[in-house]
This record gives structure tokens, C-alpha cells and sequence, in this order.
């Protein structure tokens, strides 16, 4: 039998001990009239016995001896009709129902008689507040997960297309984020839900719809009940969403000082119209989607900038030119970083005939501040290169014009001026305060170029000497900074790498390319480090080719063997 | 994750009657050479002679081209003044980075009334150490 | 007669002109095999890789020295660019889509990734190729430029798991799935799996069908830290492995002299040379508590026998390490349990030289 499990202990107040409805109607008289619950006394046939006052006013067409289902909604009344047949499989929840506008939880009592008292309970208070809590959790949901999705990612588009998703899927069937304008053209993301995310950039007029253009323009928002949804243009309707547009809600997204775009919401007509605790919400949520692509286009201009002003400073690519091998590698000290207080370049001859210009070298100090150092040492270079047949002077110069009173932050590097003749390759090489180049013979020896002379940029005046070192096939001069013979780790932890274990490691690298002589030293220093801090990191192969370019099957195993 | 940590770096300044010693403890490298400058430069403001300044490097452990390029500093600012700059107790790597970039003889050599004579740049000698 | 079969003959003349050091025979013997009419795909994979392959195997042999491995990588990876240049020109224009191929932190073995870059863009990726040593806030700051569709990720060092991890999390917490490749992930990609890699594949092909599939976006509000995919490094034995790493391989030395005199009449580079394996033992102990797999530890322990034995010395100083270790970390219950299992796999290699974990000595 499906009574409510327990009446309310209000309902419990007004209805007292005994049974009989009718007992309550002659022990309680009066009270139970004024009871504030409206209370039906209903016999078994389904005809009204009686009401009290509140019962009268909740249905004002009802009097004594009218059939219940005349009166009353029919939950109520095939709900009378269960409890007196005794239906099996009655709810066993309380009953509920709507009487007008309101909730009632619907409590029978029958009697001995065959009559049975409802006591209806009035719910809506509490359901409307367990509703609106319950939209407060989710919309309190839809923006944590906003944000986080939102955040994640600084790319424009993908933050465009994760907003007009996740509109589409919360706040309304369809959503459009209009982007602002790139010279004339706007790109839109459309986004229908349970469909694709879609994007284009095209020219549009956004004057040609009411409130978009303000939003556009940072203007305040036009409320959604002025906006008629039978203008919006085919253009603003994703794929798809083939019923006319019902309502309407364009919401700008607040940027940085300008607005990040607008937020278009569309239902159909056939949907309900948006509410204004929608429309508010809507704001709130393209408040947050307007804070993170700001960010995101923020970024976006701030890593084009740095790449622009990094181009110069990174490191050239080098390549065989003129018969001789040039290869390079760089590490630096900070791996979020891209640029450094370590340098090289390189200036391939003319012809054959001209020396090829290549320097490596290394600036006090670390990370951005160094590395327009560089910057400006590499452009100085370049413009003294038709005076780099006296490194001498070369050197000189670019002394005087590094020196500077506010700091004492000096260069040292190494010049080197390349040149194939015949099958070997002369190079001219000059240290200004640098550690000395080593040369890999073919027999696995490792000479030091013994070229010294003073930092640049410092002094008053320097001074150097340029030594001539010549290579055969497969002899290989390295220029190498500080970063690898310091690099500190190993398998004890604390060592230096040191020039011994270079030497080492370079005895191994006889003939080999210079590319490869490169990655050999790079990835030794690496596995050195593990995983602790270092310095920058550069090292620069000049290599004597084994095979000649005209030598199409060269190089028997034999002499390979004999170099390891 | 090697586990390495460096060893505490420290200046000790001492004023004697004619001269005034610092002594160098630790690694002088990019994190402390400016800490270095500063206080050697703050020192020689205040002092009310010309005597000469020794760099006790005993108690060095690593120095770097930042630390190098402290030096190069320190020796504008005593020059400024007239001091001549002396460096004691010079450990193996620093004696073999002060010769690979050949500024040995610059920093010990002879006080010359300023510090920085590089043509064209008349206008800083008078500021050249006094920063 | 299938591409496979018409590859054999190629890759026996690549092997040649690579050995000798002979970029240009090399480029010749690729541009024969396309005219012969191998399409490119199979001269990437069934030519030049196995060559590749052959190179570290031969290396692991010492059958050829330090010198030739680098010089006929460095050849191969020529090889690799004039089959790519070559066939851009004919690649049809039909974009499906950007990815981002690199390379594990740390990995100097670029030469899969390279591989792998060249076959998506044969089958019209878009490929954006980073190459070896990518430091992961490189990686992760072109995902947020370039906003590709997957990133292929690849390893070969074991011991660059952890970094590995780092990296997976990092892209998936930018909304980027991560497509796992390369030794370093197992032979059934079960070490991809436990670090929450999207997918993995076995080898290019599988790459590019895997791709060809489409990986869903993870979801980017799912960002999660190390210890939700390996609950097991709570217990922090990892980390003290790591940290106590120097500590540990010098002890272990001191320990070593103790047991065998023999040890203290070494040579500096003799004895620098035993601290280095001793440290490859650390770090493939750590790894393995990593990963919190015996595999791993004992592939490592059983390939460097073979190493070393090929070059004379006796795997006999492997086994006195583990001993020693394992006295030293009694305290730790799965680094000894670990240590145990080791000696065990030691003591019942067969004795071949199985590819096992690639370390470049």
C-alpha cells in the first residue's frame, strides 16, 4: 500500500490522534479548518467530502460533493483512486504534483470508513531553491572547467574554438565567437551542439546586426530581449542549425583594454527564449573565455616579437662550402632559453679561392643580456670582414669598439680564416683570450693550435698571434667554448669535464665528419652533465674532407680502421 | 640532480695603514661577482687614502669569465684612485684563465692615472671607475 | 617481387658505402633503388633503417669502433635528406592535418624521429620535426604556436622515462595527445602505457596508421602529477636513488677496492671507466624503480654483459657491483628486490647478444 512513509510533522500538528477525518472535523472544528496546509476529505467513490479553508482558496471552483477529478489535476485524483483500490505498485515516494503554478507533496490518510484525508504539502520553495542551487553548481562546474580548458592552451584559434564548444555545449544550442577584426576580416568559430567546431575568416559587416558591432566596439552589452533573432544573417548560423533563430543572447568578451571579440548564443524557435539568469551567466562566462584568449593572444604577440629580435641573434646553420666541412652545435645554459652568452658564425668565401671566415667565442655573463652582446660583436665582425686577412687588426678594431665604460664585460674568441688547397685545408686561426683550438690528426693524436692573445673588449689594447694549422682528409679543428670542458657532473657527480677527457674523446673521432665529430663532443658533455646546470654550451668542427667531392667511392675500410 | 652544491662565497674586507686586503672565499662566477664589485667599490669610496688593494684569493674554489670580468672592474675602480691592485695567493685555474686572456700584466701592471684610454673615448676616462 | 624482398639487395650496398664513410655512394645506392621503382617509404624503412639498425648492433659487437658508428650515422642521415628532397617534389598536395615529431629530452638518438618525420610527410602530414635533445619547454612552446593535431614522441634511452613523462604530461596539459615511439617505451609499449601516453606504436608504419586513425584531444582539464600514474613513487626510493647517485657510485667504488685489490693498481682511465658503469647501474636502477619494472634493470644488466664481454672483460665486475649496491640499499625494499632479480637475470644469460636497451658507452 503506497502511503507516505511518514506525514510531515507539520501535517502531524494539524491532524492530531484519531483517525476518522471525520472525528478531526467534529474533536478539532474549527483548527483543523484553519489548518495552513490546504487538507480534501474524499470518500471512496471519489467525490469531495470537505475542504478546509486553505484546500478552498488553492481550488476556488471546488465545493462539497464535486468529483475530485472535476477539481483537481489527475495526479491527485487516479492517485486517490490507487489508494482506494489498493493498486499494487503504487509510487512508494511521496506524491507530488503541480496545482497551478505550485508543488504540492500530496500526504492520504484513509480512514475506517473508506474516506481518505490529503494533506497537501506545498513544495515549490524548497524545490526552486534545490533547483537554483543545483544551477548554481552547475554553472559554478561550467566555469572551473572554462577556465581550466580555457587556460590550457595559449594557441588563438584553439582557445576560440575550446570557448564557442564549451558555449554551445552549456549555455545555449549554438554559439559563434566573432573575432575582432584583422584589417577587414573577422574570424568566426562556430560551434553547434553535438557537432563540429568549424572555423573561417572572412569579411563581414558587423554593423549589419544589432548589438554585435557595439560588442565588437567594447560598447556596453545590448540585453538579448532587443536583439530580434530574425534579423541575425545566414553568415552568423553554423552548419546545421536549420530552425530559425528564436533568441538571442551577444555577449562581448572583455580583453586586456580591448575587446577580445563577442559571443553570439543562439536557440531556435522552438526552444525556450533565454532567461535573464542565462543571460547574465553568459556574461560571467565570456568574462572568463575574454581573460584567457587575451592571454593567449597576448602571448602570441609577445613570442612573435621575441622570435623577430631572436633571428639575428640565433646561431647560423652551417654547411660543407668549398670543399671543407663546417658543422656547429649549441646548448644554452637555460633550457627555456634559446640564446646565450656563447656565439659562433660563419661567412663563406666567394669562391673557392677566398677564405671562408668562421668565429666562435663566448661573452661574460648569461642569457639575454649576453646574447645582444653577441649580437653586436657577430654584426661588428661582419662589417671588418674585408679586413680579416690581418686577424691582428680585425681584432683591434672590434676591441675599440666593444670598450665601454659601464662594464667590463669582454669577448674572448677565436678567428679562423679557411681555405681548401688541394686535398688538405689551411687555416688561419687566432685566439683573442679563448681556449686554443685542438686539431684531430688521422692517427688519433690531438695537437693544441698554440694561438694566444688578449680578451676583446676590456683593454686598452690587445695584442695576438695567428697561427697557420694545416689539415689532411679527415683531420678535423675544433673550436670549443668553456661550457664543455666545464661541464660538471660525471658518474661521481662533481667533476669537471675537463680538456683531458676532450682529448679523449676527440682521439676517438678521427675521421669522422665534422657534423659528427659535433654530436660526438655535444652528447659526451651531455651525458657528463646528467641532468645538472651548465654553463652555455658551443663547440665548432672544421673538417678536411676524406671523400673529395669528385671522389665517388672513396674512403676503403681499411683506413678507417687504422684512424680508430 | 648531481647533488652538487657550491661552496658559501664571501668577502672579507681589512683596511691596514698603507694598503687593505679582501679576501675571496669560494666561487666567483656569475651569481657573485657583482656582489664582489659592490663591495669593494663601496670600500674604496669611503677610504681617505691611495694605498694599494690586495685580492687574497686563497680561499677561492671557481671563478668564471663573470669573475674575470669583476676583476677587470675592480682594477677601473683602484686605477681611478691611483691604487695599485695586487693579486695574492693566486690558485692554479685562476692563474690559468688570467693568462689564456692575457690580462695578467693589465691588472697587476703599473697604476696608470686612468683606468681606461681606449681612443674615441675621452669622455668616459674621467667617469671610468667611479660608476 | 614484394618491396621488402626487392629492398635486400640495396640496403647490402647501403651497408658498404656507409662502413666506408661514402655519403655520396650512398646517396647513389637510394637514388638507384627509387629508379629501380622502391617507392620512398621503403627506402626509409626497409633500406636505410635497417642499416641503421645494423650500425648500433655492429657497434655493440665491436665489430666496428666509435668513429665508423658516427660516421655512418652522420651518412645515413644524409642518405635521409636526399630521399626526402627527392621525393617532395613528387608529394601530392593533400594536407591532412600538422603533428610535431621530437625527440625525448635528453635523447641523442634522433635518428628514428627523423625517419618517422620523413614517412608522415611522404604520406602528406604536415610535419614540424624538432630532431634530438629538444628541451621540453621548447616542445611545449611550440604546441602553444603551431597547435598540431598529435605530437610523436620518441625515446630509445630507458633512463630518459622520467623525462619522458615529464614531457607526455606536459603536451597532454596543453590539449595535445602524445603518440609514444622508440625502444626506450617497451617492447609492447607497456612503459608508454604507464606513463599515460595516448598511444604507441612499434615502428613508423604503425605511427602513421595510428594517426591516420585520429587520436582524440585529451581532455585538458585533466592535468595530473607523476605520482597519479605511478603510485609506487611514493615510497621515494626513486627519488633517493637519484639524489644519492655520486654518493653511491663512490662508496660502491670504495667497496670495490676493498673486495678486489686488483681494483687500486687501475689507472685513472681504467678507473673512470669502472665509476661510469657503476653510474649506468644507478641510473638503470633508478629508472627501473621509475617504471617500477625488473625488465628494464635486468634488459640492461644482460645487454651490457654482452658488451662488455664482447670487448674482453668479464661481466663477472657487473655481478660484484650489484652485490655491493644492493649491501649499500638494504633499507630500500624495491630497489633490492630489484638488485636481486638483476644478479638472477645475470647469472642466466644465455650469453648472446640480444638488442637489448641502446647506451652509447
Amino acid at each position: 500500500m503506497g502511503r507516505a512513509p511518514g506525514v510531515p510533522l507539520l501535517v502531524c500538528a494539524f491532524r492530531g490522534s484519531p483517525q476518522s477525518p471525520r472525528d478531526v472535523a467534529a474533536h478539532v472544528g474549527a483548527a483543523w479548518g484553519e489548518a495552513p496546509c490546504p487538507v480534501l476529505v474524499v470518500d471512496r467513490h471519489g467525490a469531495l467530502v470537505r475542504l478546509n479553508r486553505a484546500a478552498r482558496s488553492l481550488l476556488p471552483r471546488a465545493c462539497d460533493g464535486d468529483r475530485l477529478d472535476g477539481i483537481a489535476p489527475a495526479w491527485l485524483s487516479d492517485a486517490h483512486r490507487h489508494v482506494v483500490e489498493g493498486t499494487p505498485g503504487a509510487p512508494s515516494g511521496p506524491l507530488t504534483g503541480a496545482i497551478d503554478e505550485r508543488v504540492f507533496e500530496a500526504h492520504p490518510s484513509p480512514s475506517t470508513d473508506g474516506d481518505v484525508v490529503w494533506w497537501l504539502v506545498d513544495d515549490t520553495d524548497r524545490r526552486r531553491a534545490e533547483q537554483a542551487l543545483h544551477h548554481a553548481q552547475e554553472r559554478s562546474g561550467v566555469l572551473a572547467e572554462a577556465s581550466s580548458r580555457l587556460l590550457s592552451t595559449l594557441n588563438v584559434p584553439r582557445c576560440m574554438e575550446e570557448t564557442a564548444a564549451m558555449a554551445a555545449e552549456h549555455l545555449a544550442e549554438a554559439a559563434v565567437l566573432v573575432a575582432p577584426p584583422h584589417g577587414r576580416r573577422h574570424t568566426l568559430t562556430y560551434a553547434r551542439r553535438g557537432g563540429p567546431v568549424s572555423q573561417v575568416t572572412w569579411k563581414i559587416d558587423p554593423f549589419s546586426v544589432h548589438g554585435l558591432s557595439e560588442a565588437l566596439q567594447g560598447f556596453p552589452p545590448v540585453p538579448a530581449r532587443w536583439i530580434d533573432p530574425h534579423g541575425i544573417p545566414d553568415w552568423l548560423l553554423p552548419e546545421g542549425f536549420t530552425e530559425p533563430p528564436g533568441s538571442v543572447i551577444i555577449a562581448p568578451l572583455p580583453g586586456h583594454g580591448v575587446p577580445a571579440g563577442a559571443l553570439v548564443l543562439l536557440r531556435s524557435g522552438t526552444e525556450r527564449t533565454f532567461s535573464d539568469g542565462e543571460e547574465a551567466f553568459a556574461r560571467l562566462f565570456a568574462a572568463r573565455a575574454g581573460a584567457a584568449l587575451s592571454a593567449a593572444r597576448l602571448y602570441t604577440e609577445q613570442a612573435a616579437i621575441t622570435a623577430t629580435l631572436m633571428r639575428e641573434l640565433l646561431p647560423p646553420t652551417l654547411e660543407r662550402v668549398h670543399g671543407v666541412e663546417y658543422a656547429a652545435g649549441y646548448r644554452p645554459a637555460k633550457d627555456h632559453e634559446r640564446v646565450g652568452g656563447d656565439f659562433y658564425d660563419f661567412h663563406p668565401g666567394a669562391d673557392p679561392d677566398q677564405e671562408t671566415v668562421v668565429v666562435l667565442g663566448d661573452v661574460a655573463g648569461k642569457g639575454l643580456d649576453a646574447a645582444v652582446l653577441t649580437g653586436k660583436i657577430r654584426n661588428t665582425l661582419h662589417a671588418l670582414l674585408p679586413l680579416a686577412a690581418d686577424h691582428q687588426q680585425v681584432l683591434t678594431l672590434l676591441n675599440g669598439a666593444l670598450l665601454t665604460s659601464h662594464h667590463a664585460r669582454f669577448a674572448t674568441l677565436v678567428l679562423a680564416s679557411v681555405r681548401r688547397q688541394g686535398g688538405h685545408v689551411r687555416a688561419r686561426l687566432t685566439s683573442a683570450g679563448h681556449l686554443p683550438p685542438l686539431i684531430v690528426r688521422t692517427n688519433g693524436e690531438v695537437e693544441q693550435v698554440p694561438t694566444r692573445g688578449t680578451l676583446v673588449g676590456a683593454l686598452p689594447a690587445v695584442s695576438a698571434q695567428t697561427v697557420e694549422a694545416t689539415l689532411a682528409p679527415g683531420e678535423t679543428c675544433l673550436l670549443y667554448t668553456d661550457g664543455i670542458t666545464e661541464a660538471r657532473g660525471g658518474p661521481l657527480g662533481d667533476e669537471f669535464f675537463g680538456e683531458a677527457r676532450l682529448r679523449r674523446a676527440l682521439a676517438e673521432c678521427a675521421g669522422m665528419p665534422a657534423e659528427a665529430v659535433v654530436e660526438r663532443v655535444q652528447m659526451l658533455a651531455a651525458q657528463w652533465l646528467g641532468g645538472g646546470r651548465h654553463d652555455d654550451m658551443a663547440v665548432l668542427a672544421i673538417s678536411a674532407p676524406k671523400n673529395g667531392p669528385l671522389s665517388v667511392v672513396g674512403g676503403e675500410p681499411s683506413q678507417i680502421r687504422r684512424s680508430r | 640532480m648531481t647533488g652538487y652544491f657550491p661552496a658559501e662565497f664571501s668577502v672579507e674586507i681589512t683596511e691596514h695603514p698603507a694598503s687593505c686586503t679582501v679576501r675571496i672565499a669560494g666561487e666567483l662566477d656569475y651569481d657573485t661577482s657583482d656582489e664582489l664589485v659592490e663591495a669593494v667599490v663601496g670600500h674604496l669610496r669611503g677610504r681617505p687614502h691611495t694605498g694599494e688593494v690586495r685580492l687574497d684569493f686563497t680561499g677561492l674554489t671557481w671563478i668564471d669569465s663573470s669573475g674575470l670580468s669583476a676583476l677587470l672592474m675592480i682594477h677601473r675602480a683602484t686605477s681611478a684612485l691611483g691604487a695599485a691592485l695586487r693579486l695574492d695567493n693566486r690558485p692554479g685555474f685562476l692563474d690559468h684563465r688570467l693568462r689564456l686572456t692575457d690580462i695578467l700584466d693589465h691588472l697587476t701592471g703599473p697604476v696608470t692615472p686612468a683606468g681606461l684610454s681606449a681612443p674615441g673615448e675621452d669622455g668616459d676616462q674621467s667617469r671610468a671607475g667611479a660608476r | 617481387m614484394s618491396q621488402v624482398a626487392q629492398a635486400a639487395p640495396h640496403r647490402e650496398r647501403l651497408w658498404d658505402a656507409v662502413v666506408a664513410g661514402d655519403e655520396y655512394a650512398g646517396v647513389a645506392v637510394v637514388q638507384e633503388a627509387l629508379t629501380a621503382g622502391l617507392d620512398a617509404e621503403a627506402v626509409l624503412l626497409d633500406v636505410i633503417a635497417p642499416v641503421q639498425e645494423k650500425v648500433g648492433e655492429e657497434w655493440a659487437a665491436d665489430r666496428i669502433g666509435v668513429a665508423v658508428e658516427h660516421a655512418a650515422t652522420a651518412v645515413n642521415e644524409r642518405v635521409v635528406a636526399a630521399v626526402a628532397h627527392r621525393a617532395a617534389g613528387g608529394a601530392d598536395r593533400a594536407p591532412r592535418g600538422r603533428v610535431t615529431v621530437g625527440c625525448v629530452d635528453g635523447e641523442w638518438h634522433a635518428f628514428p624521429s627523423r625517419l618517422v618525420a620523413e614517412v608522415l610527410r611522404l604520406r602528406g602530414w604536415r610535419v614540424d620535426y624538432l630532431g634530438g635533445q629538444t628541451p621540453t619547454p621548447h616542445l611545449i612552446a611550440h604546441l602553444h604556436h603551431t597547435d598540431p593535431q598529435a605530437v610523436l614522441l620518441s625515446g630509445s634511452l630507458p633512463t630518459r622515462l622520467p623525462a619522458a613523462h615529464t614531457a607526455i604530461t606536459a603536451c597532454q596539459a596543453v590539449g595535445v595527445p602524445v603518440l609514444a615511439g622508440g625502444r626506450a617505451f617497451g617492447r609492447d609499449g607497456e612503459h608508454a602505457r604507464a606513463l599515460g601516453a595516448d598511444a604507441w606504436a612499434p615502428d613508423a608504419r604503425g605511427a602513421a596508421d595510428v594517426l591516420a586513425r585520429g587520436l582524440p584531444r585529451p581532455a585538458p582539464a585533466a592535468v595530473r602529477q607523476v605520482v597519479d600514474d605511478l603510485p609506487h613513487l611514493a615510497d621515494q626510493e626513486y627519488t633517493l636513488v637519484v639524489h644519492s647517485r655520486g654518493q653511491l657510485v663512490k662508496q660502491t667504488l670504495v667497496d670495490l677496492e676493498d673486495r678486489f685489490p686488483a681494483v687500486r693498481s687501475y689507472s685513472d682511465v681504467q678507473r673512470e671507466r669502472t665509476a661510469e658503469d657503476v653510474a649506468h647501474i644507478v641510473d638503470f636502477l633508478a629508472c627501473a624503480l621509475y617504471v617500477d619494472d625488473p625488465e628494464v634493470f635486468s634488459a640492461f644488466l644482460t645487454w651490457t654483459a654482452g658488451i662488455l664481454e664482447a670487448r674482453g672483460v668479464p661481466a663477472r665486475s657487473l655481478s660484484a657491483g650489484l652485490d655491493l649496491l644492493a649491501a649499500r640499499l638494504h633499507d630500500f625494499p624495491r630497489a633490492s628486490r630489484l638488485l636481486d632479480e638483476g644478479s638472477r637475470a645475470l647469472a642466466a644469460r644465455p650469453g648472446d647478444l640480444a638488442a637489448g636497451p641502446g647506451t652509447r658507452v
